[in-house]
């Protein structure tokens, strides 16, 4: 029974996955995230590579417009990124100057893949790269501006710097660096920090989210702002929420521009074909749960959701309670009677209700009672709307499952037996009936939770279907993204239970789940 | 001559891949031999008997053919310009449906007050368009006020007028969105059937997937993000995401046909597998396409109904049954505002309903009573055979 449940939940995966990316390709028709920001960026004639202006191009990499969309065959590192810009600065002219603004902006995490190769580059080019680099010294704070702005003393300086330093250059080192600087930090030991310039940043960023030591972070930070040359300086007696958003801050542009600084290696590498795109930078988010900002209110998506959640599922709960309380007993009774006057009237009753809509009802239920402003008697009403529809749907759905099974001959046997007509309705009929309404009652969850969000609209409740409504006038691609994967999320899960809870009761589907592979006859 | 009660085949061995040599005799047997036999119906054909001798479904039937009738007609029964006129000494035809430019500017209201010698205007039944706003002091008129046969709502526009257009966003909507999500349905849930392995796995987690996305919300959100949304959209978006049911039945069916005798008979006969599909197969799954097509209708234009009654206040004043509604929930006094358009909605989808639930029980008689589309069967893994 585990085997199988946990069989169901796998599979639940790629239909997760699926689901996912068909919600991506809804999210990449949204204005100013897709096509607006993506047709002024990209002017064909500025070509690959670094765009004629920096601030369009920083807000298409935000966005991750840089990458492609579902595979990524050549992720950019910054390996790969110091390597274009050395062949750019030797080949010359408008985009070797670009390449020089790179390459400082690459920093000192492009040393480990740009000074060993001075030697072997020609000499005008070692130069000119050498010169490149004067502003990460003078930012790391080492040499001196007059020296290093001139080819064969800078050339002299980064070729000593990286015989003395190179030792420095590597993740352990720089973690230790780090590690004490965060325990004991002193002047000298951000020094030795600031010398390894961004080659640093993981370590530095890393170590940001786990510490919450105002000293620590406000070292941390200006470390990172040094390096970098963005964000801006906290005074050190700021409040920890200041600091909390300057980390969250930190720790986002650390997302989206990692790669600029880390060498993608081995496995990395690999997973950096699906995870370097559009759709992976969209997944990683989601699932890390920072769903995003809110344009309206400037208030995180995923707080926003946790608050306005219990509302919906509270009037989904209970309409389904209530409606399969009613259902169950109607409907087994209407295939019981077949044709008889309870039969006729509630089929006559139950088709009219399946027919109103959901909106029509919950009107109708609204102008009958008039606007109240009590709680209790909104949520009573909107559950009442909510149910009329979805019971007269699992009704009608108990009755033709219950038609089946009155006829089957287990059913005769329990007559011919003699047991109370009751008995055999209740024992023998019914739970054999009730097996296909376990697996309904998942298929009707969209439809439900769909119904909820008009009940929510029509009487007012604070639930995630008012607020949605709201999104939908002021634009905000944010939350309306994020209640569609929340309720894709709310109803697979359901799904999975729903099926699981099958299998529990009838052993039969337990086996059509195991010989899938056997299927075709 | 063959005797009438046992009919006999000549069995023409030159028959081979399928191409049949035409011989005379042969081809006269085949006529005598299908002339003694019982004659052949299809099961389509009785399920089409037994349907048009239901009343409920021949009732659903003829007023959805009205209300697919007013839709066609809409602009002779409200419009702002008139049947046929003559004005300022030029006479237009129909202009209310070929809409000329020189009459752009103007309506029936402006052109009886702005009338010149000479000048006639045949009116429509009602002189209003659907989105044509009224004179100050004409809102929230109630019914059979003079010219509003239904009143008219908040902004003076005539509610018969936007009942009679809503006709069209609602079926419009409705049978397109039919139309399409029956053909993704049958063809892929088809292919998903006769192929298996990897198509089958692969259609299987497409279904899977879209049935996790809540189509109201999916609706609302795309009519949201994408930048000029139109009932166009809506109708791809219903019908690109809401063919999973029908997938489902058609490929149970096409899975338990292709288990039965007469696929095996088609085989050995050297058929080649298009034929199999097209012929053998498929047919059996018309049925059900037929079904989720009525249901589909009645459920695509309940979804615009809804669409629109949320969406009121942010979207164009495009004539909608839903949107009629939507307006009145600000002006509790004006029944009218609910009353016709909830009418003329609820026609519509007890109408379908009727010819769906009919249209299933005639196809398969065991499912009396049961609603709309998806069957109780588990999951996608394995149709309840009938093999």
């Amino acid at each position: 029974m585990l085997r199988y449940a946990l069989r169901r939940a796998l599979w639940a995966v790629p239909s997760l996955v699926a689901t996912s990316l068909i919600l991506f390709f809804v999210t990449s028709l949204a204005p100013g995230s897709g096509g607006a920001a993506a047709s002024q960026g990209a002017s064909p004639s500025a070509g690959r590579g670094f765009g004629d202006n920096p601030r369009i191009e920083e807000a298409r990499r935000e966005r991750f417009l840089d990458l492609p969309r579902f595979l990524n065959v050549d992720p950019q590192d910054v390996r790969s990124r110091a390597r274009a810009a050395l062949a750019d600065i030797a080949s010359g002219g408008a985009r070797g100057a670009a390449a020089v603004e790179a390459l400082a902006r690459l920093g000192g995490a492009a040393f480990p893949y740009v000074l060993p190769l001075l030697e072997t580059l020609p000499p005008d080019v070692r130069g000119r790269v050498a010169v490149a680099l004067e502003p990460v010294a003078s930012r790391a704070g080492v040499g001196s501006p007059e020296r290093l702005s001139r080819p064969e003393e800078a050339i002299l300086f980064w070729t000593r710097f990286w015989e003395n330093r190179s030792l420095d250059f590597t993740r352990g080192a720089v973690g230790r660096g780090v590690e004490r600087l965060v325990e004991h930090g002193s002047d000298a030991r951000e020094r030795d920090i600031a010398v390894l310039d961004t080659f640093a940043l993981p370590e530095i960023v890393g170590a940001m989210s786990a510490t919450d030591d105002p000293g620590a972070l406000e070292r941390l930070t200006r470390l990172a702002q040094r390096s970098t040359g963005r964000g801006a300086a906290l005074a050190p007696g700021a409040s920890a929420a200041q600091w909390r958003r300057a980390v969250a801050d930190w720790r986002e542009w650390w997302f989206v521009h990692a790669t600029t600084f880390v060498p993608l290696d081995g496995a990395e590498r690999a997973v950096a074909f699906v995870t370097e795109t559009r759709f992976g930078k969209w997944i990683e988010r989601a699932r890390s749960g920072e769903l995003g900002v809110s344009v309206v209110d400037g208030e995180s998506v995923a707080l926003k959701l946790r608050q306005r959640a219990p509302v919906t599922l509270l009037v989904c709960a209970l309409a389904m309670l209530v409606s399969w309380a009613v259902a169950v007993p109607v409907g087994a009774l209407g295939a019981w009677r077949q044709g008889r006057d309870f039969d006729v009237a509630t089929s006559v009753v139950l088709f009219v209700l399946y027919t109103t809509p959901t909106f029509a009802a919950a009107e109708l239920l609204h102008r009958w009672v008039g606007g109240s402003e009590v709680g209790g008697v909104k949520l009573a009403l909107a559950v009442a709307a909510l149910s009329a529809g979805s019971l007269a749907t699992l009704s009608r759905w108990q009755r033709s499952a219950m038609l089946e099974v009155v006829r089957q001959d287990f059913v005769r046997t329990a007559h011919a037996k003699g047991l109370s007509p009751w008995r055999v309705v209740v024992v023998h009929a019914l739970r054999n009936a009730l097996l296909p309404m376990v697996t309904l009652a998942g298929l009707h969850l969209p439809t439900l939770l769909g119904g909820a969000f008009v009940v929510e609209e029509v009487f007012g409740l604070p639930g995630i279907g008012l607020e949605t409504l709201r999104a939908i006038d002021a634009h905000d691609s944010a939350w309306l993204i994020a209640v569609v994967l929340a309720a894709a999320v709310a109803i697979t899960l359901g799904l999975v239970a729903s099926d699981v809870a099958c299998g529990a009761l009838d052993p039969r589907v337990r086996e059509v789940l195991a010989d899938r592979r056997g299927t075709r006859a | 001559m063959h005797d009438a009660g046992e009919p006999s085949v000549a069995i023409d061995l030159s028959r081979r891949k399928g191409r049949l040599v035409a011989n005379r005799a042969v081809r006269d047997s085949f006529i005598e031999a299908r002339r003694a036999a019982a004659p052949y119906v299809s099961s389509l054909r009785i399920a089409l008997v037994r349907l048009g001798a239901d009343r409920l479904a021949r009732a659903g039937a003829l007023v959805l053919a009205c209300m697919a009738l007013v839709a066609v007609v809409a602009d002779v029964l409200a419009s702002d310009l008139p049947l046929a006129c003559r004005w300022h000494g030029v006479v237009y035809v129909l202009p209310n449906i070929t809409r000329p430019a020189a009459l752009a500017e103007t309506d029936i209201v402006r052109m009886r007050r702005e009338e010149v010698a000479g000048d006639w205007v045949i009116e429509p039944l009602v002189a209003r368009g659907p989105a044509q706003r009224g004179e100050p002091g004409e809102a929230l008129l109630p019914p059979l006020s003079s010219g509003h046969p239904m009143g008219t709502d908040s902004l003076g526009r005539d509610v018969f007028a936007r009942v009679v257009h809503g006709t069209r966003a609602a079926l419009g909507v409705g049978l397109g969105a039919a139309a399409v999500l029956v053909a993704v349905g049958v063809g892929l849930g088809a292919i998903a059937g006769f192929m298996g392995g990897v198509v089958d796995a692969l259609v299987a987690r497409a279904v899977e997937a879209l049935i996790a996305i809540p189509t109201l919300i999916l609706v609302l959100v795309v009519g949201a993000l994408v930048p000029n949304p139109t009932a166009t959209t809506l109708l791809l978006t219903i019908a690109l995401t809401r063919w999973t049911d029908l997938a489902r039945l058609v490929r149970a069916e096409v899975i338990s046909s292709l288990g039965s005798d007469y696929v095996t008979a088609a085989r050995a006969l050297g058929a080649p597998p298009r034929r199999i599909l097209l012929r053998h197969v498929l047919p059996n799954a018309i049925g059900p396409a037929i079904v989720g097509a009525a249901f589909a209708v009645a459920w695509v234009a309940l979804l615009e109904a809804t669409v629109d009654f949320l969406r009121v206040g942010s979207v164009d004043p495009a004539a909608s049954w839903g949107a009629i509604m939507g307006d009145a929930r600000a002006h509790s006094a004006a029944w009218w505002l609910v009353a016709f358009p909830g009418a003329a909605l609820l026609a519509a989808l007890v109408a379908a309903n009727l010819v769906g639930e009919a249209a299933r029980d005639a196809l398969d008689p065991r499912l009396r009573g049961a609603p709309a589309i998806s069957t109780g069967r588990a999951s996608w893994a394995r149709p309840a055979g009938r093999s």
